[in-house]
């Protein structure tokens, strides 16, 4: 389990985060819902340690990450795989080599087991025969799977997506979402993921929070969400709606 | 309470200070990244491919720039000596000027430069398009220290490959002097290998290299610096890129005159 406490954040005069309080369950998919720019990844990038909050206590698994070592923070990045924005692929390696790095890094698999390893892990998310292709010479939608093989590769606990659907027509968007499900009946995966895109959401979410002004104005169950008199709330759904 | 505009004397003392402050405050990251290394450096034989990767890139790939410059640099030294030399003293004496002034600080100096706009601009381009692109980002979440990943590597493989530049540089600039003076100065061959032989010093040699060592330290670990704290898109691998080559040229002759005070 996440456990996000009063989480506070400014980055110069900009105040993103002003007491946030989150909990993510075990073996379900909460999503993030907000507008772009307003702080959601800086969130997840903080999960990780990537990023230090000015105040607050984030807990994974019991463990508060804010005041961690940098030895500690790596131990605790293996039960974690992030899919970036853009994929944040290696452009100097190639889409194999992309996805091995880490299983040679920090696991005791042979050669062979690693080229296994990294087969299944494209399968994963419908690819194959790509190992050898350079990541400039790929479709951004194949991108993002590149990018979604490299974070189960290690098979992690907790999966952070950060907009996984931006940037893609709808028809390889839904094929995202489809994986962001597959993935969590196949691996059993917890799964947090930040978007603005309400029908992707709605897609892959079990659980919602919306982010606005710095702060969850609102949790709950898609139900929740749909049917919340909320101003602010009803914005996203009618969107929604419109889209 | 009304807003009252700064005088020009303030105004100027203000950004003076915020310049003071910034300078410090960037000095500060520098040298913590540096002592991050160092602190990590028993790890660095775990990234022994990148660093083998890096000697190519830093090495290999710059030896045809630098045998250029130095056959040219060779060239010249020999011509412009021997014009300025031209009939007041022996024209062996011109073999010596060229050995000397090659080894000691033409070609480490000028390698360095051109080396500091290549391998620089290249190092820092690499790494702030990664950091743009939120590869070091990817590299953290992987559980990778990206400072050992990516510039402890860099920064080894120019400590190293710099030296072997100098002396490479070393030879082809002796032969570039010695073409040089025997086709447009007239000095035959003898005579110059004759005043070579007679001013050469192995410490001459040796400190040629020593320089090319600091400065194949500072140009890799001012560069990776410089990427690594790249912000912004584009524009700010840019700007880093040209913060880059101007700040490694700086630093290149400021390191030259340390040495030759200190070690001289």
């Amino acid at each position: 389990m996440i456990a996000i406490q009063n989480i506070w954040k400014s980055f110069g005069e900009k105040q993103v985060h002003k007491g946030v309080d989150l909990t993510v369950n075990d073996n379900e998919t909460t999503v993030i819902l907000g507008r772009s720019g307003g702080g959601k990844s800086v969130l997840l990038k903080m999960i990780i340690g990537l990023i230090k909050p000015d105040a607050g206590s984030i807990s994974v698994d019991g463990k508060n990450v804010t005041t961690m070592t940098f030895k500690q923070l790596q131990r605790l990045r293996f039960k974690f795989g992030f899919l970036f924005q853009g994929a944040a692929l290696f452009d100097s390696m190639t889409v194999g080599e992309n996805i091995e790095l880490a299983l040679r890094r920090h696991s005791d698999y042979k050669d062979v087991d690693i080229q296994d390893r990294v087969k299944y892990a494209l399968s994963l998310v419908k690819l194959e025969n790509v190992e050898h292709l350079m990541p400039s010479s790929i479709s951004g939608g194949m991108k993002k799977r590149v990018g979604l093989a490299r974070a189960i590769a290690l098979t992690p606990k907790y999966m952070l997506y950060d907009e996984p659907t931006t940037g893609l027509d709808v028809e390889t968007a839904d094929g995202i979402n489809l994986l962001i499900n597959e993935l969590k009946q196949n691996l059993g995966v917890t799964s947090l993921v930040v978007t603005h895109d309400v029908h992707s959401a709605f897609v892959v979410g079990d659980r919602f929070a919306i982010f606005e002004n710095g702060q969850f104005i609102m949790t709950g169950t898609k139900d929740d969400i749909r049917n919340s008199p909320n101003p602010e709330v009803r914005k996203y759904i009618e969107s929604d709606i419109q889209t | 309470m009304a807003h009252t505009p700064q005088l020009l004397p303030t105004r100027l003392f203000t950004l003076f200070g915020k310049g003071i402050i910034y300078f410090f405050d960037d000095l500060g990251r520098y040298f913590s990244i540096v002592w991050w290394m160092l602190r990590n450096s028993a790890n660095a034989k775990e990234y022994s491919r990148n660093i083998l990767q890096q000697m190519v890139m830093i090495g290999n790939n710059s030896i045809p720039i630098v045998l250029f410059v130095s056959f040219f640099v060779g060239m010249v030294t020999a011509v412009q000596s021997s014009y300025q030399l031209y009939d007041w003293i022996p024209r062996s004496v011109v073999g010596a000027l060229v050995t000397k002034s090659v080894l000691l600080e033409l070609v480490p100096l000028l390698s360095a430069l051109v080396l500091a706009g290549k391998v620089g601009a290249t190092i820092t381009a690499e790494i702030g398009t990664m950091k743009v692109t939120e590869q070091i980002d990817a590299l953290e979440a992987l559980a990778f220290d990206p400072i050992s990943f990516l510039i402890t590597p860099r920064v080894l493989a120019g400590i190293f490959m710099f030296p072997l530049l100098v002396v490479f540089g070393d030879f082809v600039a002796i032969l570039g002097g010695m073409f040089g003076a025997s086709t447009i100065a007239g000095i035959s061959r003898e005579a110059f290998v004759e005043g070579m032989k007679n001013s050469f010093e192995m410490w001459d040699a040796v400190f040629g290299i020593i320089k090319g060592c600091f400065f194949g330290y500072i140009i890799t670990s001012v560069a990776s610096y410089q990427g690594y704290k790249v912000q912004g898109g584009s524009e700010g691998v840019g700007k880093a890129t040209m913060n880059t080559v101007v700040l490694t040229c700086l630093a290149v002759v400021v390191m030259d005159f340390i040495l030759a005070s200190v070690l001289l």
